[in-house]
């Protein structure tokens, strides 16, 4: 009798001892890991917005580029638009889709800050993320190769910059451009983020 | 309990050791990337040796052409060769991880630089594509004329020399999903 008392208390107050130090465990790992990530992700939705307005931003400022010069020349265009360059249109094309990505992506990121311990959502955003940064980056490049052929020609092919007598088509189209490298700047930071965010402990 | 316990550890090991496991996708990383190196070093080297010298004088056209009478040209030569020695230099890198287990902190490094090098490959080759573009069809309303008219060979070059970069652009995505698949397991 005194034996069985004794070797129930020794359970009981080990048990009571595992009670104790149990909870202490389990919220360190959820605090730890959870609270970190939960702050990442809200950072990664405020990015996600400030990049729509880049693109968006980018998209509008190409488009509405047009110009037309009040006077007449016998061997210049005078009217200028972003659609007599395919690039340019390439450029628009290309800045909308990312724009509509962005926003069709927020659901997600809102998915991935109620979840922080979820890892397919992050997977998939970090996935389509790097695809969108090099059509962003390949939109950015390519007129911002244009522009500057615009604004400083080249004598070896014999082509004159144009920027001599479209003022406001290149300010305007080289204004989309560094809108457009912004948003760049925004998907590597996002890309970085979803990383961080994807590590185990 | 001992039996269910050891019965638990080997199913964890057979789960380990069939399908894609983090030694494979290091091996698949190394794989990829020497096969990235190869692309983007041979771009830049068909690039960098183009010249043309048309064997006529004309008075208003040049009658030599060469890779650097193009700024975005020398660019595309430019971001090839430092990707290509990137990729070189994290060969060492992928290798550890294929050695090593614990490899969370450089897979992240690896996924940074992966990002940066994507970047500065695709600005390389688009600016280089949007300019081998003009160099083909020409823009009437610029009064830009398409130089590939009279510099046949000159242009070839330069139009095959953006396939391996964009081979490049390609597989470093591919090598950033391996990172991101990889860092996102348990084991």
């Amino acid at each position: 009798m005194k034996n069985e008392s004794t070797t129930i208390d020794v359970h009981g107050e080990s048990s009571s001892a595992m009670k104790g130090k149990a909870p202490l465990i389990g919220l360190a790992t959820s605090g730890g890991s959870g609270g970190y990530k939960r702050g990442l992700t809200i950072f990664d939705f405020l990015l996600r917005l400030a990049a729509i307005i880049a693109a968006a931003v980018a998209a509008a400022t190409m488009f509405t580029s047009d110009e037309t010069l009040p006077f007449f020349t016998q061997f210049l265009q005078f009217e200028a638009g972003y659609d007599d360059l395919p690039t340019f249109q390439f450029f628009v094309i290309a800045m909308s889709l990312v724009a509509g990505y962005l926003v069709l992506s927020l659901p997600f990121s809102v998915v991935t800050i109620v979840r922080p311990l979820a890892t397919a959502p992050r997977l998939l955003l970090l996935v389509l993320d790097t695809a969108v940064l090099v059509l962003n980056v390949a939109a950015a490049s390519s007129a911002a190769a244009i522009s500057y052929l615009a604004h400083s020609g080249n004598q070896n092919t014999n082509w004159l910059p144009i920027c001599q007598q479209f003022g406001d088509f290149c300010q305007k189209t080289s204004g989309a451009v560094v809108s457009s490298f912004i948003s760049v700047v925004f998907f590597t930071i996002l890309i970085v983020l979803s990383g961080v965010a994807l590590k185990k402990h | 309990m001992k039996s269910g316990q050891a019965e638990i550890v080997e199913i964890s090991k057979g789960i380990q050791k069939s399908g894609l496991t983090s030694r494979r996708i290091a091996i698949l990383e190394f794989i990829l990337r020497i096969v990235a190196f190869f692309n983007t070093i041979s771009s830049a080297i068909l690039m960098g040796t183009t010249n043309e010298t048309l064997p006529f004088f004309t008075q208003f056209i040049r009658f030599r052409a060469e890779y650097s009478d193009l700024p975005a040209l020398t660019f595309f030569v430019v971001a090839n060769a430092v990707v290509s020695g990137y990729l070189i230099l994290s060969l060492a890198l992928a290798f550890i991880h294929i050695v090593k287990s614990k490899t969370q902190n450089s897979r992240i490094l690896l996924i940074i630089l992966d990002v940066a090098m994507l970047g500065l490959l695709t600005a390389g080759a688009s600016s280089a594509a949007a300019i081998v573009y003009l160099a083909h069809n020409g823009n009437n309303k610029t009064n830009w004329f398409s130089i590939c008219q009279q510099f046949n060979s000159f242009c070839e070059r330069i139009s095959g020399s953006l396939i391996g970069s964009f081979i490049g652009v390609v597989l470093l995505i591919l090598l950033i999903l391996l990172s991101a698949i990889a860092l996102s397991r348990r084991h």
